[in-house]
């Protein structure tokens, strides 16, 4: 089963005000981490996404579509980055209890859809 | 310097272009010929290693491309049987004295132009170099670039069937457009270099691969065109900047400012090798571009500590890049180099002149400079707001880290005060 372990940018927020040390150890947590998904075969993608200042939403105005500057949900709802990984529900939850444990802010883990019919 | 760690992959780069530009000299066909071409590179990895490299490996992947040609002519249309039969029943040039002849110097940079015809995008020219030039398999290229294998195989047939629209002949281009089109070449080989140099989308800071390849296709060109200076001063840029990747980042991966570098970890090899090049090639061409820069980098090169640089050297060579190659990167280097010859304000009032440059505003880079010279200024509120603004904006993610780093220690240094 793929999991989906979702972080969000109210992190990146929180990250001004930090110490050098948090920030360097947030960035070792982080290293560790896709290292260690990486060399054990869980990983099946990874991204981070650049800061959500520079989205843009593109939304149904005037019977069309029309860009706009700035993420559709608030700043600290918008997605950060997320790992994919093949492996058990318990195994995503543990994976995002390390991180939520040293960043003190909520992330999400989600189930991702198969592509395969399920069997009869 | 080695280029690859296999022999057998090391052998079979070489001799892919090779191949490939006999069978255009014969057939014409880019597409069709660049498919047999990879189909011969697919055979040799898979028999190769197991019975051992053939005693005449080029004639070897010439039979093993024909024969696949033919097949794909067989199959298609009844107009390209009757070429392929053609092509078939040619043998009276002694195909294995033409097959052991290396392809003469011509071929290979028509090869070259053709790829980087201007009518196609820079992604399909880069694409393209790499698997027709550099003898590059798909997965390879798309495995550097971070982008499926899929993506990659249909943006390299896209960018085939744009040259056979574009109507791009395989031959060189006539001397009046030489200049530009050579142009048009260094570029693309700059740009496959600083992708893998700074790996603006990845999670490492170095692709040693798009960065060895970029070195060894601009090795290749400059093989084929010695007299001209450009060529050889991009070469030389590209080794004087590569000198310095074992310190460019620490153990962590983080990223490491050229002022912080542990020098006696840099390059000397590739540092002499870029400084003959370089002392070879200036004054006895006209001046370019990366000439310059190849300059600029050997001055920070030939520096044994940050402090020795000669700055005023820098300078001079900057005003001169300028007025040779004016662009808002320029300018932004050159505020850098003034300011260490004349105290950061002035390097700052340099920057104030790009704010209205639409180009550099985008670039996160023009914060990230305006914060260090801020720093050194002792302006630490303006220059923390600086970092971060530049932390937000980039897109690669050690240099976020960096950033982020810079603009939390003077937040730190502020609350001690």
């Amino acid at each position: 089963m793929k999991y989906m372990i979702m972080m969000f940018s109210g992190v990146g927020d929180s990250m001004a005000g930090r110490s050098p040390e948090w920030i360097s150890g947030l960035h070792a947590l982080m290293l560790g981490l896709d290292a260690e998904l990486r060399e054990s075969g869980e990983l099946v993608d990874s991204r981070k996404l650049a800061d959500p200042t520079r989205a843009k939403t593109v939304r149904f105005v005037d019977s069309k579509a029309a860009p706009t500057d700035g993420p559709y949900a608030e700043i600290k709802e918008s997605l950060a980055g997320y790992w994919i990984i093949d492996a058990t529900e318990e195994r995503a939850l543990e994976i995002a209890a390390k991180c939520v444990d040293y960043i003190e802010f909520p992330m999400e883990v989600r189930p991702v859809m198969d592509e395969q019919p399920p069997e009869s | 310097m080695s280029e690859s760690d296999d022999p057998i992959e090391a052998l079979l780069r070489e001799l892919a272009p090779q191949v490939l530009v006999t069978l255009v000299r014969q057939h014409r066909q880019l597409d069709a010929c660049e498919d047999a071409t990879q189909e011969a590179l697919v055979a040799a990895v898979t028999q190769w290693p197991k019975d051992g490299v053939p005693k005449q490996p080029r004639a070897w992947l010439l039979t093993v491309a024909r024969r696949s040609l033919i097949d794909q002519w067989r199959s298609d249309s009844a107009r390209r049987q009757r070429e392929g039969r053609a092509a078939d029943a040619e043998p009276s040039r002694g195909p294995s004295d033409i097959d052991e002849q290396p392809p003469d110097r011509d071929d290979t940079l028509a090869l070259l132009f053709m790829c980087c015809h201007p009518d196609l995008s820079r992604s399909a020219q880069v694409a393209l170099t790499l698997r027709a030039v550099g003898g590059l398999t798909t997965r390879e290229i798309a495995a550097a670039y971070f982008v499926p294998e899929a993506t990659m195989a249909k943006r390299i047939t896209r960018a085939k069937q744009a040259i056979v629209q574009s109507g791009a002949r395989f031959d060189p281009p006539p001397a009046d457009e030489i200049a530009g089109r050579l142009d048009v070449v260094l570029s693309v080989l700059y740009l496959i270099f600083n992708e893998g140099y700074t790996a603006s989308a990845g999670p490492d800071l170095h692709r040693v691969d798009l960065t060895s390849e970029a070195i060894r296709l601009t090795r290749l060109v400059r093989r084929l065109m010695p007299s001209d200076g450009e060529v050889a001063g991009l070469l030389a840029l590209m080794l004087l900047t590569d000198a310095r990747r074992p310190a460019r980042t620490d153990r962590d991966g983080s990223l490491v400012p050229l002022e912080d570098q542990d020098r006696s970890r840099w390059d000397a090899g590739a540092i002499q090798e870029g400084l003959a090049l370089l002392t070879d090639t200036l004054g006895r061409f006209p001046v370019g571009q990366y000439q310059l820069q190849a300059a600029i980098a050997a001055v920070h090169d030939e520096a044994v500590t940050a402090d020795a640089t000669d700055w005023p050297q820098i300078l001079a060579l900057y005003d001169t890049l300028e007025r040779v190659a004016p662009s808002p990167m320029v300018t932004l280097s050159r505020a850098v180099a003034l300011a260490n010859v004349r105290g950061p304000r002035a390097g700052l009032a340099l920057l104030g002149t790009l704010d209205r440059d639409d180009s550099a505003v985008r670039t996160h880079r023009l914060d990230a400079v305006r914060g260090h010279l801020l720093e050194r200024a002792g302006d630490m509120t303006q220059a923390r707001e600086a970092y971060l603004r530049a932390a937000r904006a980039t897109q690669s993610l050690p240099e976020q880290r960096y950033l982020q780093l810079r603009a939390s220690r003077l937040s730190l240094d502020r609350h001690e005060s």
